[in-house]
């Protein structure tokens, strides 16, 4: 394109930087160019000023709560995930996520359906509680054997999940992202309503799971070939 | 606020805040709303109008982020993914709006709302541009914004709101001619030399 003041339009619409250059040289002789490249830039330098800025404390607890709320209506973000490794050809971690979510679910279920909630709970005026005192602090002391034993074993397996030596233990490490994920949004829940029971049982599912998951990654490394 | 220059940084940061956003760590969101809050805001506010539909814009956005980061395959920067994602909440947030009130279309008027103060260094011709801005037909009018006052580059305008880099150059170019002539009209009604 010729450095030519019919040509100027067309150069601010196609924001070539060497083009506009050229223009800007043309302009130092030419008014009219000159004129025109001063309001063009004079928007764009006011522009800077429409940037806004203001504190808003309460948006991000916000925020927070909402995200929270999504995570103990069960709305997680790892579900899709295991479309997206089986779409990627990743079929070691997509197997492991599967596997995550239907003892999750099936787990859940069981024990749900299973779990005693007690007549004076049914009954009982006022707000519904699912669990009552007694069951949750039977639920709480289960939960925490069961971190206190799988702490242990995390420790052991530490090492190999930093450093993963064969395929299978890429695969097992990707499967405790998923399984600790689900703690997260699960806790998350919990914290919300230390009464649901469904939440709780479904907890203590996937805290079985990790552990039976660091206990096979503990056997396969000792029967790996040294 | 990230700053316009540091698209970069930001791609640097990004895989490491999808991979925990990913993972649905609540932490990592926190660390979302950190980096990109500020900016999200800004670009809600002048999309919107009012700083209570932006902040809920916001909101929805992460909401929407939240449900939609399985589905995400990485074709465009995460970055630029949840800037297209909150340009959409807000125009749904303004469709909304639009039919709650039965208003042909959006005519924000900038002494009328709830903006926050001005940047310390503001600029004479702010608030003419400001007025005249709300009467730019939508898709030119989020092209200026990101590009002119959010600093984003056709290139990242592209992927946050799908259109080929041409037609980001060019709906930028009609936003500045129309907005231009506006600002001649404006200057011709008040007073000569203030352009």
């Amino acid at each position: 394109m010729r450095v030519e003041c019919r040509n100027l339009q067309k150069a601010l619409r196609q924001q070539e930087p060497e083009l506009l250059e050229a223009f800007a040289a043309h302009a130092a002789a030419c008014p009219a160019c000159r004129e025109q490249l001063r309001q063009w830039d004079a928007i764009s330098k006011a522009a800077g000023g429409l940037r806004k800025s203001w504190d808003s404390p309460q948006l991000w607890p916000r925020i927070h709560r909402a995200l929270a709320s999504e995570a103990a209506r069960g709305r997680k973000p790892w579900v899709p995930a295991i479309l997206l490794h089986i779409g990627s050809g990743n079929w070691g971690a997509a197997v492991a996520a599967t596997a995550v979510l239907a003892i999750t679910i099936s787990g859940a279920w069981i024990l749900w359906r299973n779990y005693p909630i007690e007549e004076e709970t049914r009954t009982r005026p006022g707000p519904r509680r699912l669990l009552t005192e007694q069951a949750l602090r039977d639920v709480e002391s289960a939960e925490a054997a069961y971190i206190q034993s799988i702490e242990k074993l995390s420790k052991l397996v530490e090492p190999k999940l930093e450093q993963p030596a064969s395929p299978l233990m890429i695969s097992y490490r990707e499967k405790l992202m998923l399984i600790d994920s689900a703690i997260t949004e699960l806790r998350a829940g919990i914290e919300r309503n230390r009464f649901n029971a469904h939440l709780r049982q479904e907890l203590l599912a996937i805290y079985q799971q990790k552990q039976r998951t660091l206990q096979e990654m503990m056997r396969e490394d000792r029967n790996a070939p040294q | 606020m990230p700053t316009p220059q540091n698209a970069d940084s930001m791609l640097e940061a990004d895989s490491e805040l999808l991979a925990g956003c990913r993972s649905g760590s609540l932490p990592a969101f926190e660390r979302l709303y950190s980096v990109h809050g500020a900016r999200m805001k800004s670009i809600a506010l002048n999309l919107l109008g009012n700083v209570a539909d932006a902040e809920d814009a916001v909101q929805e956005a992460f909401i929407k982020i939240y449900r939609g980061i399985g589905g995400f395959k990485g074709r465009s920067a995460f970055y630029t993914w949840i800037y297209r994602i909150l340009v959409n909440a807000c125009h749904d947030m303004r469709r909304k709006r639009q039919r709650r009130q039965e208003q042909p279309e959006l005519d924000i008027d900038p002494a009328g709302l709830n903006f926050p103060a001005p940047c310390p260094v503001d600029h004479p011709l702010r608030l003419t541009l400001e007025k005249h801005l709300a009467r730019l037909n939508p898709r030119s009018r989020t092209v200026f914004l990101l590009f002119e006052v959010e600093g984003f580059k056709h290139r990242e305008i592209s992927q946050i709101l799908k259109i080929p880099e041409g037609t980001s150059k060019n709906l930028l170019f009609e936003a500045k001619r129309e907005l231009q002539r506006l600002l001649w009209q404006s200057r011709t009604a008040q007073r000569p030399d203030a352009l």
